[in-house]
């Protein structure tokens, strides 16, 4: 199967007076699991109705490939779309609902019932055929419709949100199918989601989008590790990472009432980020009082208030064993400092 | 809720029996005196309740010796008429309001729903004179724009007067019956419990609007279809204003009307009651036994939901 590269050049969208994206250049790389990662109403199910041509652009360009689509009918994009409510047709047996585009692109009868097959038994259904969709699990609707998408054999697959229906085990075991359907396929993927873990785990690269701007584009890793703004600070991991207002002296940064923190050289006022995981305890010297703790077996977390002022999530070590404390000492190791500039929020 | 208490369920049932009692009665009484000959009930000088042997003998007076037979397929005709067109023009209209975005939809939907407002008897007058001559409207533009003019001025061709008369025919009595903004309503409701996304997935697999309309939302709307058509077939049934004044014919009126004119208007004579009474039952049997076989489709229509 052949794949094709999505370039956006310039897109914008708004509906009336409401800029929902104001100018996004981007491009998917041909093959790759691109996610679309952002709260709700940041405009990433827009951007994908655009490139499904569900929705038109307001201005720019949308390439696939070499051909430009943003005036061409989504059946003509070479787009198969899996939606969040599924959207089968109640109506029509698995079977239909999977060779419907099939019958309307005028496949005859013989090779539209063998494709129908092959799709049905990719996604394990091929006992399934004619049921109809009320008479499925919420998983093998979800299947259903990733073999409706996939029986044209399109260069380029969509997912508006597909998981978010289903319970977290179903979710789970979806995501491994997800993954392992797309090493199969190899079409170029575009996945939108708000859950940050069907991001990390499914995606080559994520697309932070963030009232219709992107904030970060880069690899799960490199998201993780290296967040280029604090909105991707404060979006990625559980509990996302600790954001800190701090002054520079020279020497220390230190809190507003002049606590030190960490030895760096930077002066002025940044935002410190850190993540839970990375603070050391016990040995530290920066004092702080536990507001909060969460035993989760495997570790602790805590919640804990620096010198009466911002509040800290702090992780132990798994294994760690901290009852009964109601001060915590702190220390901020220097390697795992994130620094922000503290009026853009863009990293240092 | 449903409530247990046996209170509650005596007062219900007590309730129930006297409605259908209400609802019954006439029908019985109909059915009794169309059991009687004439001589009896002019006789009993009235309606009796007394159920005799001539049952019979009146449908066949009905059959041979009026024109009802010919006005009940003249009434099954328009109603079918009515009920088709009435479901037709109102899901076209619905789908087009529902799927399709447009800054004027809520006017549209306000206008049509106005119409309500707007019965033929308040305009059945000219409703009369454009089915008289269903092109009036178009001689009216050709000489409101000077067309007839232009035309006897450079070509020299007089553009004669346009005729189309539909009084007495089945369209002709429809037609006119034959729009319904409440369908629009029940079935705008019905659409918006369908999924958002159905409309987009059809897009993705191809399918333009005609096509999303004739193989997706046809089928799913099937139940408020039927349970519509069979109100707007009865409703054309029984309809009496319009049919009346349009069809001038015995041939070409329904069974109500023909029903209506059986009625002698004679003041030296007793109307023959029995034989009304008869005719009322025989032009009720198609409608009643529509609801009688159709009944649980109404009710499911009626529900408004997929499944």
């Amino acid at each position: 199967m052949t794949a094709n590269a999505i370039r956006l050049d310039c897109v914008k969208k708004s509906f009336g007076m409401t800029e929902v994206i104001p100018e996004l250049t981007a491009e998917f790389a041909a093959s790759e699991f691109t996610v679309i990662l952002g709260p709700s109403g940041c405009g990433k199910s827009t951007l994908l109705n655009m490139i499904a041509g569900l929705e038109r652009v307001s201005g720019g360009r949308i390439f696939i490939g070499e051909k430009e689509v943003q005036d061409v009918e989504p059946k003509d994009r070479g787009c198969a779309m899996v939606f969040q409510n599924y959207a089968l047709y109640p109506h029509m047996s698995v079977a239909g609902n999977i060779g419907y585009s099939l019958k309307v692109a005028r496949v005859p009868r013989p090779d539209r019932e063998r494709r129908v097959r092959v799709a049905a038994e990719f996604v394990g259904l091929s006992g399934f055929l004619e049921r109809r969709p009320s008479e499925l699990s919420g998983g093998q609707r979800q299947r259903v419709a990733i073999a409706r998408a996939i029986v044209r054999e399109p260069q380029v697959l969509l997912f508006d949100e597909p998981l978010s229906n289903l319970d977290a085990q179903l979710r789970h075991d979806m995501r491994m199918e997800l993954s392992e359907l797309h090493m199969r396929i190899g079409a170029t993927t575009v996945f939108v989601t708000h859950d940050q873990v069907e991001a990390m785990t499914l995606a080559d690269r994520v697309l932070i989008l963030n009232n219709g701007r992107v904030e970060q584009f880069a690899s799960p890793h490199e998201i993780y590790h290296r967040p280029a703004t604090t909105f991707v600070a404060g979006f990625i991991g559980t509990p996302a990472m600790n954001l800190i207002k701090v002054i520079g002296d020279g020497r220390h940064l230190r809190l507003a009432d002049g606590t030190e923190i960490a030895p760096h050289g930077r002066t002025g006022p940044v935002v410190l980020g850190i993540r839970p995981e990375k603070i050391g305890i016990g040995e530290g010297v920066i004092a702080s009082e536990v507001i909060y703790r969460e035993d989760l077996g495997s570790h602790t977390s805590f919640v804990v208030r620096l010198n009466g002022e911002q509040e800290v999530n702090v992780a132990t070590p798994i294994g760690t064993e901290l009852a009964g404390l109601d001060q915590l000492y702190l220390t901020f190791p220097e390697k795992d400092l994130h620094l922000f500039d503290s009026a853009n929020g863009q990293r240092l | 809720m449903i409530e247990k208490a046996t209170g509650i369920d005596r007062t219900a049932t007590v309730i129930l029996l006297l409605g259908m009692a209400f609802v019954l009665a006439p029908l019985v009484i109909a059915f009794v005196t169309a059991t009687q000959s004439y001589q009896q009930f002019v006789q009993a000088g009235g309606i009796r309740f007394r159920i005799s042997g001539h049952f019979l003998d009146n449908i066949r007076l009905i059959i041979t010796e009026t024109q009802l037979p010919r006005q009940l397929w003249n009434s099954f005709v328009i109603s079918l008429l009515v009920a088709a067109i009435k479901c037709a023009f109102a899901f076209t209209a619905t789908f087009a309001l529902v799927f399709f975005e447009n800054r004027m939809n809520r006017v549209i939907f306000a206008v049509t729903i106005a119409t309500v407002m707007l019965p033929l008897e308040l305009v059945v007058i000219t409703t009369y004179q454009i089915v008289a001559n269903v092109l009036m409207p178009v001689n009216w533009i050709v000489k409101a724009t000077g067309i007839d003019w232009l035309a006897d001025r450079i070509a020299g061709v007089r553009v004669p007067e346009l005729r189309l008369n539909l009084l007495d025919t089945y369209i002709g009595i429809a037609a006119p019956i034959a729009t319904s903004c409440t369908s629009v309503f029940i079935y705008r409701q019905f659409f918006l419990t369908l999924p958002r996304d159905l409309p987009r997935a059809a897009a993705m697999d191809g399918a333009g609007p005609l096509r999303f309309m004739v193989d997706i939302l046809l089928p799913l709307s099937w139940t408020p279809l039927i349970a519509t058509f069979m109100f707007w077939f009865i409703g054309g049934w029984t309809s009496y204003l319009w049919p009346l004044i349009a069809a001038s014919t015995p041939d070409a009126q329904p069974a109500v009307v023909g029903l209506a004119k059986l009625a002698t208007t004679d003041p030296e004579r007793i109307p023959e009651v029995p034989m009304l009474m008869t005719g009322a039952l025989f032009v009720s049997i198609i409608p009643v036994t529509l609801i009688a076989v159709m009944q649980r489709q109404i009710v499911r229509g009626m529900n408004l939901s997929e499944k």
